[in-house]
């Protein structure tokens, strides 16, 4: 009997990582310390620079989970931490070749941005993502979202496609995270990254940043 | 293979795709996450209530690995092969649902995402059909002399 589960504990331990290993997710996202941030859009970064605790939210706004993040931890976030210089909140597009709009979606977030509306258009496709997702209707999501000034402003920046690169640069931030899915979001604390895939409560995330930011 | 995929299936919702395992808070951060994580997929399904979603996000994981491992061990196999048979029925019948109903969401089977589509049907048909054929065998054999006892018999 001793013998039989030793046999079945040593398989169990060998095909559980090695079917990590096979899988590709044992490799993946490991903490270290990595490099600081770079190719900032400051139109898509909130908070002070100089914040101890950087996080960085690789997001595809046709994503559920990124919707579902961003309900459950946004404003909380930008109360208790990013307008109180505790966070340094960088927005990242991750926009994923699965999702038929999310790369117009993130343009037009990105052009919004650039006019000072980026929550307010940001916050209109998160709340009415599952109906722009059905019809296509991002520039009718956005529109509602701007007074008609505005997304006359809008709408040239998105036709002008000058904001193009900044997108495929997150992108490319992105691929050497490595971002494998949507949302992932990267803390940076005293030289050491932490990278995240998936959701969290802001329980949760509040607990973890407390850490980071108790950290000596 | 069952146990092994069982175990599998465990193990990835704790500890994928974030697998950070040191120092503790971090560690702490990962599985949370990590169940967060899985409980969204469990709350796609639209099936059950918020308390059940926890409920779910919070016991199935470690349940499929005790499962797994007891299935592995062969200890009692006529009960945890019935239970597991009832568990993936449970989930081919979920998973049928929603890709009839066309959801487009994550299947959630594993840690790692992967959209919902007829292949996952296949699949936990076929788990499913394994753990029936798991479950008659193990009564078949519970009928026949135990073969250490037989031979000492003899």
């Amino acid at each position: 009997m001793n013998r039989r589960l030793l046999i079945t504990g040593l398989s169990v331990l060998l095909g559980t990582v090695g079917l990590g290993v096979l899988t590709g997710s044992i490799s993946a996202g490991v903490p270290g310390q990595v490099s600081s941030v770079a190719d900032v859009d400051p139109h898509c970064a909130f908070g002070s620079k100089t914040a101890p605790v950087t996080m960085e939210v690789y997001s595809d706004f046709q994503c559920p989970a990124c919707k579902q993040l961003f309900k459950t931890t946004n404003q909380l976030l930008m109360d208790n931490y990013v307008n109180t210089g505790k966070v340094y909140l960088i927005h990242r597009d991750f926009p994923l070749p699965m999702h038929a709009y999310s790369r117009v979606a993130a343009s037009y977030v990105r052009a919004a941005a650039h006019i000072g509306k980026f929550d307010a258009v940001e916050q209109a496709l998160f709340q009415n993502q599952e109906k722009w997702e059905a019809n296509g209707d991002v520039k009718g999501t956005v529109a509602a979202a701007l007074s008609a000034a505005d997304m006359k402003k809008v709408q040239a920046l998105v036709d002008g496609k000058t904001l193009e690169p900044l997108i495929d640069k997150d992108k490319q931030a992105g691929q050497l995270v490595p971002v494998n899915q949507t949302p992932t979001t990267v803390f940076r604390s005293k030289g050491q990254t932490y990278p995240y895939a998936g959701v969290m409560s802001y329980d949760i995330l509040k607990q973890f940043l407390d850490q980071l930011l108790s950290q000596k | 293979m069952l146990g092994g995929i069982f175990i599998y299936a465990g193990y990835s919702k704790l500890f994928l795709p974030n697998q950070h395992f040191w120092p503790f808070f971090v560690l702490k951060f990962s599985l949370s996450s990590n169940l967060s994580t899985f409980a969204f997929q469990v709350d796609s399904y639209k099936v059950l209530p918020p308390a059940g979603v926890a409920f779910v996000a919070h016991t199935l994981p470690m349940a499929e690995m005790v499962l797994g491992l007891l299935l592995l061990i062969g200890w009692r196999l006529r009960v945890w092969a019935s239970l597991i048979t009832l568990i993936l029925l449970g989930f081919l019948t979920v998973v049928t649902r929603a890709y009839l109903l066309h959801m487009e969401i994550n299947c959630g089977c594993f840690g790692t995402p992967e959209p919902l589509t007829g292949m996952t049907v296949l699949r936990d048909s076929a788990l499913a059909a394994l753990a029936v054929l798991v479950t008659v065998f193990a009564f078949l054999e519970a009928r026949k002399p135990h073969p250490w006892t037989a031979s000492e018999n003899a």
